[in-house]
């Protein structure tokens, strides 16, 4: 088992990105709090020796996506109308930003976890393609419809 | 878009409560990192087991060691078996001197009690006292009618090849009763034969008579032949 340090360290390292997957896959905050006590428990209890700090981003990007999976695939969640409340931001959050969110949000749930990772964490297709469990060309495709339906949404002509 | 994107996920941030709760739900988990939440469940769960275990096993010594029934054994030692409901022998206790004496030598215990009866009977004191024409007195005690007859039928056929045996059975009340006299239940029955006969004979008379002994008082004060029959006989009685 890890010692609270760290626990601790971990926590404050990779909040943030475990927060913007579950805002991919979940809309309230209950959710959220299940999500974050899930992934650092198994990363407590969990004795993978990471190579790098890569390595040990990508085991957080993968545990979290498959808990959120996990927590939507749930008898209980399957059998209950989950909140749909909107995405808790600070209320001093730029109303552009709002809209951002809110398209990626609106595109299909297959292309959230890809637009994330590819434009905010930086991973290529192939790395996608290992944590999505899909071929490659498939999240290629993915990206790219995903990036058309944004600018239509957005109106944008975007720069890249 | 790609700006717009990475400056619109950059604004989502974990909420400093949110990491607050973290933190401090692992640390209760974990017991302040000390107990794995998997290994505590497999503590509870081993500390269930056992208890179940231990409650299983009172429960089976509580049946093993409870009497429902009792043999009485009587020629001059006199013995009673106690046999539990899976037909095994619990205890032996000699109800008079040579009884007590017989007891401490013979190993019947957790025997089942067909072959204790078989082992009692091939003993060397037994037999000397058997072909000296003594009268041995086997008496069931069970107050459950349908099992203290398969005992007694039991018993009978166990006992099929001696001479002057007397097979008899009854309910516990009488060996209750046979008890708070002193007398083993077959010495007892025994002794209400006789006292029916003479009413001035008490427990504390019988106690050192032998069966035989018994058995021709009854003779003698009854005259009636068909008591002498079971004296010479075997394998006599039933259920009283």
């Amino acid at each position: 088992m890890r010692s609270e340090q760290e626990a601790n360290r971990a926590i404050e390292q990779y909040a943030g990105l475990v927060r913007r997957i579950c805002l991919m896959h979940l809309k309230n905050q209950a959710d959220s709090e299940d999500i974050f006590q899930t992934v650092f428990m198994k990363y407590v209890l969990s004795s993978a020796v990471f190579q790098s700090e890569e390595h040990e981003k990508a085991w957080f990007v993968r545990v979290t996506i498959n808990a959120c999976k996990d927590l939507l695939k749930s008898f209980f969640r399957t059998h209950n109308v989950p909140l749909e409340d909107l995405t808790e931001l600070p209320a001093d959050t730029p109303q552009d930003t709002r809209d951002v969110l809110e398209a990626v949000l609106s595109l299909p749930k297959k292309y959230r976890d890809a637009v994330y990772l590819h434009y905010f964490e930086g991973y290529t297709a192939p790395e996608i393609s290992k944590f999505m469990h899909k071929n490659v060309n498939t999240v290629y495709s993915l990206l790219t419809r995903s990036k058309k339906l944004l600018r239509e949404k957005l109106g944008g002509d975007g720069n890249g | 878009m790609d700006d717009l994107l990475r400056s619109a996920f950059a604004a989502v941030e974990a909420e400093e409560t949110l990491k607050a709760k973290t933190r401090e739900t692992l640390f209760k988990k974990t017991r302040g990192y000390s107990v794995s939440p998997s290994r505590r469940a497999y503590r509870v769960g081993w500390a269930v087991a056992a208890v179940c275990l231990l409650l299983f096993a009172g429960l089976s010594a509580g049946l093993f060691f409870t009497p429902v029934s009792a043999i009485s054994v009587d020629i001059n030692p006199s013995l009673e078996l106690e046999v539990n409901r899976f037909d095994r022998v619990i205890a032996v206790k000699g109800c008079n001197q040579d009884g007590m004496e017989l007891a401490q030598k013979l190993d019947l215990q957790f025997m089942e009690y067909g072959k204790a009866i078989e082992a009692l009977l091939s003993n060397s004191h037994i037999q000397a006292y058997l072909e000296q024409g003594e009268s041995l007195s086997i008496y069931v005690a069970c107050d459950d009618q349908q099992r203290g007859d398969a005992m007694l039928s039991t018993v009978k056929s166990c006992t099929g090849q001696q001479r002057n045996v007397h097979c008899h059975g009854g309910g516990q009340v009488e060996s209750t009763a046979a008890h708070a006299a002193g007398l083993s239940c077959g010495k007892y029955q025994a002794f209400l034969e006789l006292q029916s006969l003479d009413p001035s004979i008490t427990a504390d008379d019988v106690q050192n008579m032998t069966m035989r002994e018994i058995r021709e008082r009854i003779l003698a004060l009854s005259g009636d032949v068909s008591k002498a029959s079971g004296h010479h006989g075997h394998n006599h009685g039933g259920r009283h």
